[in-house]
């Protein structure tokens, strides 16, 4: 880990993609049957929780339901804020109609696109009211419908900052908190989770009153609870399972409360669950230090990102065939 | 062989066309579930076990004796860290001792751990598929069709394509993929870890639940179905566990076939009553998840161990 004067750089475990046969087989009638040759982006939906098992990170993953069902509604929102395994995460989907093309666009300018969102939502305060924007992803693909070969590549944009967030301290939550503080938390954080309000929003505030009362707070909150003066943690759903690393969307998140709030020190909140319930063994709580782009400054200013994923460690496609489930000829074979 | 399975597969189709869904409880004299009873048992499997939840599935393969949005049961990213293979041959090097360190109440789960030479006890507490006369070959004409080398020249190798040109990321702030496996080594005889999307629907016929299984490698590519009979105990792979489609989901999965589900679960049962307890219909998905759990023993899914079998203990 390379490291500065104050401190090592923290360093964000990536982002891992899932993809449901059901995606592939709604993406191919969506296409046979509207879409056509239409090369229009199509918002999706992505789906993740907060990892939930200390030796599995969670996935950011796409279902037949993260398809919309007329994709040139682009106001169709596809929330399910009620179910707690499906947190949503807005993406877009780039489909070529060859494979020439899926090769040809332009990756760097795409992941550009969707951190010009991100960083927009942040300028706006969008990011403010819909956390789960902070988060968006990219995927573009080509469905070899032929051969029932699809071939995809996912990105994650996280916004790069310069110099990179140092660490001070990360450790075990159980470990940070007073075990009274713990108990409290432990519970808001349950009750955040077991509301069909709350339990799909990924980031929040977390307060501690001086009586170690802990509450978990919408972002908005933010200058209520500094007002109120009690001890402030910024929590975040976190997809990973790693002892040492916050999960990606820290990064954005980061980014967030840096533009926003200008804070150069930051204590966050890894939440992490053990079988569906808060574990504060496994979360994190981190403390790290930013400081603030003087480009940010200027308003036409778009940050560089970072985020396509990698495939077994390289830098390259995916590409998965569905034959066996989508070939009339071997089905029948099979069924024979 | 196989056709004896799609005979059955006919006949099963028709009855459960031209049969009403159960609507009268008899869970305690059968060990089946009504339809509003295996809702009853899986709102309660998802609120004490809240990585379960209710999903709607493929509008087109609803069944409408369930509501839309309560048609099957799933928990997804189930960790497998090792294969049934090497459990079995630690527990063989163990001297047989019983694996599962499960309760001794449960005599039955005693049965998966005996040695092999006591395979004629098993026979009868292990449900199988011997009635339905289904044997290894069943899976034969699957495999066939995925993975062969025909195919293979069909899927091809990316890294092909792998690209430096416009990505371009040196970032020191993005953790570096050897960490991402910084539990197992790098070196291909050791297994990666997979994950499993865990299942249960409800099979109208058997008027009981059923388990599915999706398994995903270490990068959460989708495994060939007749992969995941790695994981499953080798007494039920190929018997008790075949591949079928799914009723709700697109492509062939792993399932424990049911139809010793409604024996087995009165097994589990009948010795509450003799204890005294009076069992409640909404732990049946617990029970059924704890036997489920011989059958896939690697898959680590959650069905609480401790709960209160009946009422008469809480």
């Amino acid at each position: 880990m390379a490291g500065t004067e104050n401190g090592p750089i923290l360093q964000f475990a990536p982002f891992q993609s899932s993809v449901d046969a059901g995606f592939w087989h709604e993406l191919s009638s969506l296409k046979l049957n509207k879409l056509k040759t239409d090369e229009s982006p199509i918002p999706i939906t992505g789906y993740y929780t907060p990892c939930s098992n200390s030796q599995v990170s969670s996935h950011l993953t796409l279902l037949t339901e993260s398809l919309p069902t007329d994709p040139t509604d682009e106001q169709q929102a596809k929330t399910s804020h009620g179910n707690r395994n499906k947190c949503s995460v807005p993406g877009i989907l780039y489909n070529t109609n060859t494979l020439e093309g899926y090769y040809a666009l332009d990756k760097q300018a795409l992941l550009k696109a969707e951190a010009k969102k991100i960083w927009d939502d942040i300028q706006s305060g969008k990011a403010e009211e819909d956390s789960s924007v902070l988060s968006r992803f990219l995927l573009i693909s080509f469905a070899d419908l032929k051969k029932f070969n699809f071939y995809y590549w996912f990105a994650f944009p996280g916004i790069v900052l310069d110099p990179p967030a140092t660490l001070v301290d990360l450790k075990p939550a159980s470990k940070w908190f007073t075990p009274k503080e713990a108990e409290s938390v432990s519970a808001s954080c349950n009750e955040w989770r077991m509301s069909s309000l709350t339990a799909g929003v990924p980031f929040f505030l977390v307060s501690i009153s001086s009586n170690s009362q802990a509450a978990i707070r919408p972002l908005k909150d933010f200058e209520t609870c500094q007002r109120e003066g009690h001890k402030m943690l910024f929590g975040f759903y976190d997809p990973s399972h790693l002892p040492n690393n916050p999960g990606w969307p820290l990064r954005n998140f980061l980014v967030f409360i840096s533009a926003k709030w200008n804070l150069k020190k930051i204590q966050f909140l890894c939440y992490r669950e053990n079988h569906g319930f808060a574990d504060l063994g496994l979360s994190l709580v981190g403390e790290a230090l930013i400081q603030p782009s003087q480009a940010w400054q200027d308003q036409d200013h778009v940050p560089n990102a970072v985020g396509w994923e990698l495939n077994k460690g390289k830098r390259s496609s995916r590409c998965i065939n569905l034959s066996t489930s989508m070939d009339p000829t071997r089905m029948a074979i099979s069924a024979a | 062989m196989v056709l004896s399975q799609k005979i059955h597969d006919a006949f099963k189709g028709t009855v459960e066309r031209i049969t009403n869904p159960r609507t009268v409880s008899a869970f305690k004299e059968k060990g089946v579930l009504s339809v509003n009873e295996f809702v009853i048992a899986g709102d309660n499997l998802v609120s004490k076990c809240p990585t379960w939840s209710w999903e709607s599935g493929d509008p087109n393969k609803r069944k409408t004796y369930l509501l839309s949005d309560k048609q099957f049961l799933i928990t997804r990213n189930v960790p497998c860290l090792r294969r049934v293979a090497s459990i079995q041959e630690e527990y063989e090097a163990a001297g047989g001792e019983i694996l599962l360190d499960d309760d001794e109440n449960d005599g039955w789960l005693a049965t998966h751990g005996k040695p092999k030479d006591t395979k004629g006890d098993e026979e009868e507490n292990v449900p199988s598929m011997e009635t339905l006369e289904i044997s290894k070959n069943t899976i034969h004409p699957f495999s066939s069709h995925f993975g062969t080398e025909e195919e293979e020249e069909d899927i091809p190798d990316m890294e092909e394509f792998e690209e430096s040109d416009n990505v371009i990321e040196n970032d020191p702030a993005t953790l570096q993929p050897t960490y991402l496996v910084a539990h197992e080594p790098d070196d291909d005889n050791i297994l990666r870890t997979r994950t499993y999307d865990v299942s249960i629907t409800y099979d109208k016929y058997y008027q009981t639940p059923r388990v599915w299984l999706t398994g995903y490698d270490e990068s959460r590519m989708l495994l060939e179905p007749e992969l995941v009979l790695q994981d499953v105990s080798q007494d039920h792979a190929r018997k008790t566990v075949t591949i079928e489609d799914h009723p709700h989901l697109p492509g062939k999965h792993a399932s424990v076939h049911p139809c010793k589900h409604a024996a087995v679960m009165k097994k589990l049962i009948d010795p509450l009553f003799a204890g005294g307890f009076e069992p409640q219909v909404d732990k049946y998905l617990f029970l059924f998840l704890k036997f489920v759990a011989t059958v896939i023993p690697t898959i680590e899914y959650d069905y609480t161990m401790d709960f209160d079998l009946g009422s008469s203990s809480t």
